[in-house]
């Protein structure tokens, strides 16, 4: 088991990519090691030991590494990037682009997540116990597929867009949604227990079950009665009737 | 500036050196017989050294070009490179950045490279992306189909006006040849329409694609332009269209050439060499268009190779373009370029599995291998329809090795067999042929193969080396270096200066725009102008005086002189 601690050196004001925090960049290495990855402030290379006190104990494989990250990292974007196993645990709060393309180990998040969070991941688990912000689980711009598998779960709101594009996996949201949730999507599940508007336009396939109250409806989905899902009767919706779409939305 | 290549194993198939150890001498930018002894020596050690390569038709610039960048944020992700001392930052994969497109053009050895389709009014985007491509040489062909005046002047069968039109919207849009897509096609879809064959009349104008197709190749004759006709046949991608390619190259026996080249040159003919009635009983017909071309005459065609993986379907042939993005479910673009021509963007991925997308990968090669002469079918992906240019070097491998097509051929749906002859197709290109397909005939066929394309005295000092032996390889079982080699110039040589070693840019100087000055008797002008005046003055939503591209926007520019000359008409 290997366990990585990081704590911010000072406050940082301007943001920096830390793309190699991840157990797949840290397993096997010292202290040095972890230390002189690089990293950018700005446009400034420098190194995660310039911005980050790092300690590490013991020595682990990627699965057996555990990252425990504690302090303000709202400035800190891309933690977790691509990473396949082992575990990120984040006291605070993070900049955008937590987990990207993430295959497989868990994030936790004690804080609130800045936009782009679980981005075009493939697997593994995201729990944010914050607030995430836009486009949660999306696609890229561009991209015709966001989230392909593994599971997000948000015990807050999140804002307009999550589940862009989203192809596969799984999307818990506790709190409320912004507009648009599960636009363009491709495939997977969306739940939100809380309120949103507009849910699911141009929806290919995939399923969304809204909780909470439906502000809007988009004027593109066929009303196909009522269905139950785990005990609870829902009015069943299919479409997006204009690209043809196959997608299930759930309202009560 | 002197440079001297020794113990290199030439290819150089318009004077007639094939393997032969030559050594090429360059001086002040061109190449020469002989230099001093105090010219810096590069010793190509026994490789392979050919002319700079040439592309006669690719998209490398222009307002469509940048519509596919906008579309596709998602391509931009490949292909990243920071910038370095020498070079600016590269992003892309099908539609690169302008750096970019300069560089690894001529990290493959090419020194030139056409651009094959400006609209007159979109002219100088072309010319503002052409300035920033680094290195290579470049000109762009201007569309003529579907414009008004062309469609006017056909129906009046007034010649002289047609090449005063032409000779004007060359100077116009700094153009280098004529270049007709779809023709009335363009038109006609500012109606949501089509022309579906060459006898299809085009409402309000009262001509048909056959009568545009040989009222431009007399005129581009008539002008003694360096280039032909560049063509790209009316029902493009629909199967079955290959009846229609057929019956468009019988017209190129109508004209004759005024020069020592084609009168008509077909483009990107993968696309046209569909059998079939629909989608699913799709096949490849490249045979017969193959069969056609070796029993003819001053026709040329470029391959338009289908690369598996991400394209960018770009073109002004908007009708087909609406088509093809109903077909991939996919983004799409619509253009329309007053009084001009239609435009499209699609994004699409050719997939191994599709056997519409195999048969079209077949065609391309089945066209090359079965013509018998390289001169008449030249290497293009029609970047980046068919695919990115980076993968010539995979093209020139499959033309090759028999042995790699096999490979390709067990990883497509067994049905593929049936659909196209490419399986029992044995033959493998040399390095001469080679060179014909990617240097001397694409020169010829634009009409440069006095200064490109060749390694004589006189010809421009653009040298590509490629590291392999060619008496020490056998392509057939080594494809893999074959592939590697012409994807990496061990290196690249421009007007003299070596911008390329090792696979890495050394040196960024820029290339020159060729554009055609083509004379016509003032009276014609005239007469002709004063219709285009009307034309501004009733239909364009801008003014005469800001239509021109002016002499600004082309800072390096060569100038190639052309001019009426009579013409045979049989």
């Amino acid at each position: 088991m290997q366990t990585v601690t990081i704590k911010p050196k000072k406050e940082i004001k301007i943001s920096v990519e830390a793309e190699n925090i991840s157990p797949d960049k840290f397993a096997g290495k010292s202290e040095k090691d972890i230390q002189s990855l690089e990293a950018y402030l700005g446009n400034h290379k420098t190194t995660l030991g310039e911005l980050f006190s790092i300690k590490v104990e013991g020595r682990g494989a990627a699965a057996d590494t555990k990252i425990v990250m504690e302090g303000n990292f709202s400035r800190v974007k891309r933690i977790g990037e691509g990473m396949s196993a082992g575990l990120i645990m984040i006291k605070g709060n993070v900049d955008m682009h937590l987990g990207t393309k993430m295959s497989g180990g868990k994030i936790t998040l004690s804080g609130n997540a800045d936009s782009w969070a679980g981005r075009e991941m493939k697997g593994g688990e995201l729990i944010i116990e914050g607030s995430a912000g836009y486009y949660l689980g999306a696609g890229y711009r561009g991209e015709t597929c966001g989230m392909r598998g593994g599971k997000i779960t948000v015990m807050g709101s999140a804002l307009d867009f999550l589940g862009e594009h989203m192809c596969g996996g799984e999307i818990i949201v506790k709190g409320n949604a912004g507009i648009l949730a599960g636009i363009s999507n491709n495939g997977g599940k969306i739940v939100i227990e809380g309120n949103t508007s507009r849910p699911g336009s141009e929806m290919a396939k995939g399923t969304i079950i809204i909780n909470g109250a439906v502000a809007e409806m988009m004027p593109v989905f066929k009303l196909e009665g009522t269905e139950a899902v785990d005990g609870v009767t829902y009015k069943k919706y299919t479409g997006d009737v204009i690209v043809g779409g196959k997608g299930v939305l759930y309202v009560k | 500036m002197e440079l001297l290549i020794k113990n290199g194993a030439v290819f150089d198939p318009k004077n007639g050196i094939a393997g032969d150890k030559t050594d090429i001498s360059i001086k002040d930018g061109k190449i020469v017989d002989k230099v001093s002894t105090k010219a810096s020596v590069i010793d190509a050690g026994g490789r392979l050294v050919m002319p700079g390569g040439v592309d006669a038709h690719s998209h490398i610039a222009g307002a469509k070009v940048n519509v596919g960048r906008i579309m596709r944020p998602e391509d931009t992700r490949s292909g990243i490179k920071p910038r370095t001392k020498l070079t600016r930052p590269c992003t892309g994969y099908t539609v690169p950045n302008v750096y970019a497109m300069g560089y690894r053009y001529a990290q493959m050895g090419y020194t030139t490279v056409f651009e094959a389709a400006q609209a007159i009014m979109k002219a100088r985007h072309t010319h503002e992306e052409l300035e920033e491509i680094p290195i290579i040489d470049k000109g762009a062909l201007t569309l003529f189909g579907s414009n008004w005046p062309t469609m006017d002047f056909v129906r009046e069968k007034d010649m002289d006006k047609l090449a005063a039109y032409v000779a004007w919207g060359l100077l116009a849009s700094r153009g280098f040849g004529v270049k007709v897509v779809n023709p009335g096609g363009g038109e006609m879809w500012g109606y949501g329409k089509n022309v579906s064959g060459l006898d299809d009349v085009v409402p309000n104008f009262d001509v048909t694609p056959r009568d545009i197709i040989i009222s431009l190749m007399k005129v581009n004759e008539m002008l003694g332009l360096p280039h032909s006709l560049h063509l790209h046949c009316n029902n493009l991608g629909k199967p079955g269209n290959y009846r229609t390619t057929l019956a468009t190259l019988e017209l190129a026996k109508q004209v004759k050439p005024s020069k020592d080249r084609q009168v008509m040159h077909v483009t990107h003919i993968a696309f046209n060499a569909m059998g079939g009635t629909n989608w699913m009983d799709f096949e490849s017909k490249a045979d017969e268009i193959a069969n056609f071309l070796n029993n003819s005459e001053n026709i040329t065609t470029d391959m338009g190779q289908v690369i598996f993986g991400s394209a960018t379907s770009m073109t002004a042939d908007g009708p087909w373009q609406y088509t093809l993005s109903k077909l991939v479910h996919g983004k799409w673009s619509n253009g329309d370029v007053e009084l001009e021509d239609a435009s499209g963007v699609v994004p699409v991925t050719y997939y191994r599995q599709a056997i519409s997308h195999a048969a079209m990968w077949a065609s391309g090669l089945e066209l090359a291998l079965l013509t018998k002469d390289p001169y008449k079918v030249l290497l293009t992906t029609d970047h980046p329809n068919g695919g990115p240019f980076v993968n010539y070097s995979e093209v020139i491998a499959l033309l090759m090795s028999s042995k790699k097509r096999q490979e390709e051929i067990k990883t497509l749906p067994p049905v593929f067999n049936e659909r196209t002859k490419l399986p029992g197709i044995n033959r493998e290109l040399d390095f001469n042929e080679i060179a014909i397909m990617t240097r001397a005939g694409s020169s010829k066929v634009l009409g440069l193969l006095e200064t490109k394309g060749h390694l004589g005295a006189g010809a421009d000092g653009d040298v590509a080396i490629y590291d392999i032996k060619p008496d020490q390889i056998d392509p057939s079982v080594e494809h893999v270096k074959i592939k590697s080699a012409f994807s990496s110039a061990a290196y690249t040589i421009k007007g003299g200066e070596v911008v390329v070693k090792d696979g890495q840019i050394t040196a960024t100087p820029m290339g020159r725009t060729f554009w055609v000055d083509a004379s016509v008797p003032g009276e014609h002008t005239e007469v002709m102008m004063k219709d285009i005046r009307n034309k501004f003055k009733n239909y364009y939503s801008i003014g005469l005086a800001n239509y021109m591209v002016q002499d600004a926007y082309l800072t390096h520019p060569k100038v190639v002189k052309a001019g009426v000359v009579p013409v045979e008409v049989s």
